[in-house]
């Protein structure tokens, strides 16, 4: 299970590298949803399994459908799954947790860790599923079981990052000086947490991509539809066989798109950070 | 003597705390399971049944009965630790916990713990040199680990250490000592370890870069303080709030949900495969305790968590 | 931390553990079988065993009067608790039955000093009334209600000691059943694991528990059992005498290699442990049969058709696979179709005339439309056997005759109708498409959408509805929710007259005609057939209805599945998931020479 591995020297990719590859993704799924390419992924147009040809560039599948349809259809649906999901699960999980850490043993707090708490506990095929049955026929309804299910985690990191901030001089000062809290929490608070909030939210992304498998077997998802983490379970049916097209085509195309979301936090991390602001890490020994 | 007293009273409260949570969860899973889930009935039928014999069913399992006295029934029952049998096999409930939940525990322990401290090791030493090889190695691996689908990393260990090498057996349970525990704990771990390395690492590098920078690690840095000493006199403790979050709130799913997928493709008796079963069945009696259970490891969980925080956060201790 | 802490008492206690409960499986000198199997039983109780996993265990666990011959084909009954064959009345509605005087329940502390005891007629009588008892929550009571006398529609049994005319014990052995009407197939029904035999005191002892205590009289008995496998080891009290080749219908040609001959004259069952593996996933039954300390049999998935086979016509396998392992093809018994709801007056009955013959045309046109060797290729190796109607190749009532148009892939000809009916484009109906959420048949739709899409449907008319599981997914089809499903059929005895059911009127959803099929002169017809015996008549009969069903273009159908079984050479069987599945197991033998 070895990926190839770049063959010159590593040097530190600049990150318009990464954006230019996150960029190529956007256009694949823009063809998409233009109508331009992919639009074809269900349809059978060969013989089953076969290799990369000049018609199937990245061969067919065991239906004999067009892996490549399928991949580029797969890049928009992991745009409309993932970036909704991670933007969504973000927003709501920082603003519940930036609140509650903030009137930390409060009555909103008790309130907000009492939702946390039960959301958490209760299985999530169970919610998820019960979900799906309530909004059957919903297109939204598979973005609203993740986000539902995700938030809580991001809203307990940021609480607990808060209540740690809230008594920091800045914050008191803030107060002092007659600031109301939203503004401190926007102002001040979350540009503290927004390493934290990037991170998490590039988690969250290929979390979402990768659930979203599941969900479309437990009876929501996009029904109509084909992602790379269906591509991906298709393949562990046939990989034993010695089909490998599936499985490399889908986990390359999601690595290529991890790697480089992962670069481009780190970098945007790193330039919001006030601290690490000037590269200051390689002046030390 | 003030600070024990402080957190007994603390520990007290917090428990205290378990009880409107646990209400919510049940009420929650209750209406989730009576009004969203699959109808129990449907399971229990033969090939060829008749819209009497449906009825039947649903009254002998007391589906037909109305919905606030099912569930007060269900909390009554509880308090009196009565969880009932399952409707699937008719096995009490309590038999299945007790046969299935250490099974998980002792599955997932060891690739949750030793998958933590790998993940922690690499993430503080990718951390300490930004840039540097190590980190570059964990940028790619956990790219590698977060875009890998766990099932395909089970099929290939399974493949390798199974047959091809034929260290392990491929699937199977047996605990009749430790090697026959660590011959069928082995590959699982693995997979386990490989599954969250990638998000792991990732999440661990972001808190450590973030703590690397905070103006007394710097200084330390800048007067040559040994890396060790900072690493744990500083730099892993004011991480720990982040961290431990992250940690403690999966222990309870690990004990409970367990791991579906490492269940069923290694074949091992766990609660993870009940948990999902019950879910797919509306097999309510399994599917409540579970909940249940894993409400109350909650609280555990979340108290230990702010414990620990507290004691160990330098960051916090100085406000 | 304290994490760490409790991970080493947990390792602690499980070493404990360990030392206090030596293994007998590790003996080396010990016959051990490993059965694998793709699903998981959930309740061993008889009366609950209508699937093949748990029909697979209860066979073993517990005793039924009769049983099918091990290796005769096709398949054959033969007496097991019975003493020998019933006596059937002129009429065929008075069965006697003597049972042997040897058998014995299994030890277990339901019985008086823990001792088991002789099986009498009583149980044979307590076993069936059980099923007419609301707490059983039987799902085999069906095959009986009505045709028993005094067990009419509606009767309900309240106390095991109630009278019940048609079911009674003559004596200490002998049963005597009476039935309503002539039901040639009753004797098959006496070898289906809902009919196995089990102690009253038992069931009265472990309750709701009974599902996971089982007490038998059958061959083995339950050693361990959970979700992913169960161990069996032999009933001490189980002595049927030895095998007697012959009569299992044991051919030196045809089963030639096996080294079958060496079971000859033992007694059995003759392995010291059985275990059954229950493996959902199909990679991870390949890779424990492929691993030195897994499973001993595999039923090869589909999907690995390519490593095995060489050639498919005729079946040839790869020298290396040949040189490993026995293998063993054979046709299911039973077979796989998609179904119409007939009652949806969109595409099935209507009231006015005209829609109804254009809602016949536009199914008659799906089914033109379908592509039964691409999807025998996709989806079943390649091997399958694709046939005209529901009466599979397996019996001898199969029709050899009828005409193949119902199951060749004419799209040309499904345009045509659809614009002799006047079908186009949007004033097709829009259709729910049900599915069990998997790949394969999330797959299976992806293929069948493209068909009907080829000969003018609009896309979006077919809408997926996926259930997460298979009960789901059978009250959807029972409730009429869905228009098209994807269904298998298990023969659970082999005569027509069990699946030619699926389309008797009386049995209209929620009962097993899940298509709603409401034809007078069918049911007319196939009531006529159930009650006749055997024979060319009956056959003709069978015939004519299934060209009933075909005509009516009631589904898209049928494909029986090949099942090709691998095995490890050192055991002596051969394996069987139909009829014999289950009954086999007691006549595995393992040779010394295991590797």
């Amino acid at each position: 299970m070895t990926l190839p591995k770049p063959e010159q020297p590593w040097r530190p990719a600049p990150e318009t590298l990464s954006l230019a590859i996150v960029l190529t993704y956007l256009v694949a799924a823009a063809g998409v949803w233009s109508g331009l390419w992919g639009t074809e992924w269900a349809a059978i147009s060969g013989e089953l399994h076969q290799p990369p040809s000049a018609q199937h560039w990245l061969g067919t599948n065991r239906l004999g459908q067009d892996v490549l349809q399928r991949l580029l259809a797969g890049a928009a649906t992991a745009f409309e799954v993932g970036v909704v999901v991670a933007v969504s699960t973000v927003v709501i999980g920082a603003s519940i947790g930036g609140v509650a850490g903030f009137f930390a043993h409060g009555l909103i707090d008790g309130v907000a860790t009492w939702l946390i708490g039960t959301i958490d506990a209760v299985p999530f095929y169970l919610f998820v599923a019960a979900v799906a049955v309530a909004l059957r026929d919903w297109p939204g309804a598979m973005h609203l079981a993740m986000i539902l299910s995700f938030w809580t985690l991001t809203a307990r990191l940021v609480r607990t990052e808060t209540m740690r901030l809230r008594h920091r001089e800045f914050i008191l000062a803030a107060r002092a000086g007659g600031l109301n809290t939203f503004r401190i929490l926007l102002r001040h608070i979350m540009p503290n947490l927004a390493p934290l909030l990037l991170v998490q939210s590039s988690l969250v992304f290929v979390a979402a991509v990768k659930a979203e498998v599941v969900l479309s077997f437990l009876g929501i998802g996009l029904q109509d539809s084909i992602s790379w983490g269906i591509m991906i379970a298709e393949a562990s049916q046939e990989i034993l066989a010695g089909h490998y097209g599936n499985f490399l085509a889908a986990s390359l195309a999601l690595f290529g798109l991890v790697l480089s979301i992962n670069r481009l936090t780190d970098r945007l991390q790193e330039r919001i950070d006030p601290r690490t602001h000037a590269s200051a890490h390689r002046k030390l020994p | 003597m003030k600070a024990g007293e402080r957190s007994s009273r603390f520990l007290a409260r917090r428990l205290f705390s378990a009880v409107p949570l646990l209400l919510g969860v049940t009420l929650i899973s209750f209406t989730l399971t009576v009004h969203f889930g699959p109808d129990p009935a449907w399971e229990q039928l033969g090939r060829n049944p008749t819209p009497e014999q449906i009825q039947q069913v649903r009254h002998t399992m007391g589906q037909d009965r109305p919905f606030p006295l099912r569930y007060a029934g269900y909390l009554v029952n509880l308090a009196r630790l009565d969880l009932g049998h399952s409707y699937a096999s008719g096995e009490p409930v309590l038999d299945i916990l007790l046969r299935t939940v250490p099974v998980s525990l002792l599955l997932v322990a060891p690739g949750f713990l030793l998958g933590i401290v790998l993940a922690l090791v690499l993430a503080l030493a990718a951390a300490w040199r930004p840039h540097g090889h190590l980190d570059r190695f964990c940028d790619l691996a956990s790219a590698t680990g977060m875009s890998l689908s766990l099932v395909i990393i089970v099929i290939a260990l399974q493949a390798v250490f199974g047959v091809w090498l034929d260290w392990f057996p491929v699937r199977g349970w047996r605990l009749d000592g430790p090697v026959d525990y660590l011959e069928h704990a082995a590959v699982p771990t693995m997979a386990l370890i490989a599954a969250n390395m990638g998000y792991n690492l990732r999440f661990f590098r972001a808190v450590f870069r973030d703590v690397l920078a905070d103006p007394p690690v710097r200084t330390a840095r800048a007067y040559g303080f040994r890396a060790r000493r900072i690493a744990t006199g500083y730099v892993l403790r004011a991480a720990a709030p982040p961290i431990l979050t992250r940690v403690m709130v999966a222990i309870p799913l690990i004990v409970i949900s367990g791991s579906l997928i490492i269940e069923s493709h290694f074949g091992i008796p766990g609660v993870g495969l009940v948990t999902w079963n019950a879910v797919m069945s509306g097999d309510q009696p399994v599917l409540m305790a579970v909940v249940s259970f894993s409400s109350i490891l909650f609280v555990l969980a979340l108290t230990a968590t702010d414990l620990l925080t507290g004691l160990l956060d330098p960051r916090s201790r100085s406000a | 931390m304290s994490c760490i802490r409790l991970a080493a008492l947990c390792l602690a206690m499980s070493a404990m553990a360990g030392c206090q409960q030596p293994d007998p499986g590790a003996d080396q000198s010990e016959k051990v079988y490993r059965h694998a199997i793709d699903g998981a039983p959930s309740s061993l109780d008889p009366a609950h065993a209508d699937n093949v996993y748990a029909a697979t265990l209860v066979k073993n666990l517990f005793d039924t009067l009769y049983r099918y011959k091990y290796l005769e084909r096709p398949y054959e009954l033969t007496p097991n608790l019975a003493e020998g064959f019933p006596e059937v009345s002129e009429d065929g509605l008075v069965y006697r039955i003597r049972l042997r005087d040897d058998a014995r329940f299994a030890d277990d502390p339901a019985f008086p000093d823990a001792r088991g005891r002789p099986v009498t007629a009583q149980d044979v009588v307590y076993s069936m009334k059980r099923h007419f008892m609301d707490e059983t929550r039987s799902r085999g009571a069906w095959l009986w209600r009505d045709r028993i006398a005094g067990l009419e529609d509606g009767v309900e049994i309240t106390d095991p000691e109630q009278p019940v005319s048609g079911l009674q014990a003559v004596d200490e052995r002998t049963i005597r059943i009476e039935l309503t009407e002539a039901f040639p197939q009753f004797t098959h029904t006496l070898a289906m694991a809902l009919s196995a035999i089990v102690p009253r005191e038992a069931v009265e002892h472990y309750g709701q528990e009974f599902g996971v205590r089982p007490v038998g009289s059958g061959p083995f008995v339950l050693e361990r059992f959970d979700q992913s496998l169960a161990v069996l080891e032999p009933n001490p009290h189980f002595d049927r005498g030895t095998i007697q080749l012959d009569e299992e219908g044991y051919d030196a040609d045809r089963h030639a290699g096996y080294g079958l001959a060496a079971i000859n004259g033992k007694p059995y069952p003759l392995l010291d442990r059985l275990e059954i593996h229950f493996i959902t996933e199909p990679t991870a039954r390949w890779s424990s049969f492929e691993s030195s300390r897994g499973v001993d049999v595999v039923m090869v998935p589909p999907e690995m058709a390519d490593r095995v086979l060489e050639t498919r016509q005729p079946l040839s396998l790869q020298p290396s696979i040949r040189e490993r392992y026995h293998s063993l093809t054979g046709l299911e018994a039973g077979f796989v179709f998609h179904g119409f709801n007939m009652a949806n007056p969109a595409i099935g009955y209507n009231d006015d005339p005209q829609r109804e013959r254009r809602n016949r045309e536009l199914r008659c046109a799906m089914r033109d439309a379908f592509d039964w060797s691409a999807k025998n290729k996709a989806f079943y190796h390649g091997l399958g056997r694709v046939f005209a109607g529901v009466i599979p190749p397996l019996l001898d009532s199969h029709d050899p005759q009828v005409a193949e148009n119902s199951i060749a892939h004419r799209p040309e000809r499904a345009k045509e109708r659809l614009q002799a009916a006047v079908w186009q484009g949007e004033s097709l109906p829009r259709l729910t498409y049900g599915l069990e959420a998997s790949v394969q048949q999330r797959q299976m739709f992806e293929q069948f959408r493209a068909w009907m899409q080829a000969v003018g449907f609009p896309p979006g008319h077919f809408q997926p509805r996926p259930f997460a599981s298979f009960g789901e997914y059978a009250r959807a089809i029972g409730q009429r929710e869905l228009d098209i499903f994807l269904l298998g059929w298990t023969l659970a005895y082999p005569d027509a007259q069990y699946a030619l059911q699926l389309f008797y009127g009386p049995n209209a959803a929620p009962g097993a005609n899940s298509m709603n099929y409401a034809n007078p002169e069918f049911d007319r017809l196939y009531e006529r057939a159930a009650s006749m015996r055997a024979g060319p008549d009956r056959t003709r009969l069978y015939r004519r209805l299934n060209r009933m069903v075909i005509d009516d273009c009631v589904i898209i159908g049928s494909l029986a599945r090949t099942r090709l079984h691998l095995w490890k050479r050192h055991v002596r069987m051969l394996p069987d998931r139909e009829m014999v599945g289950g009954f086999f197991l007691r006549f595995v033998d393992v040779s010394d020479d295991r590797p």
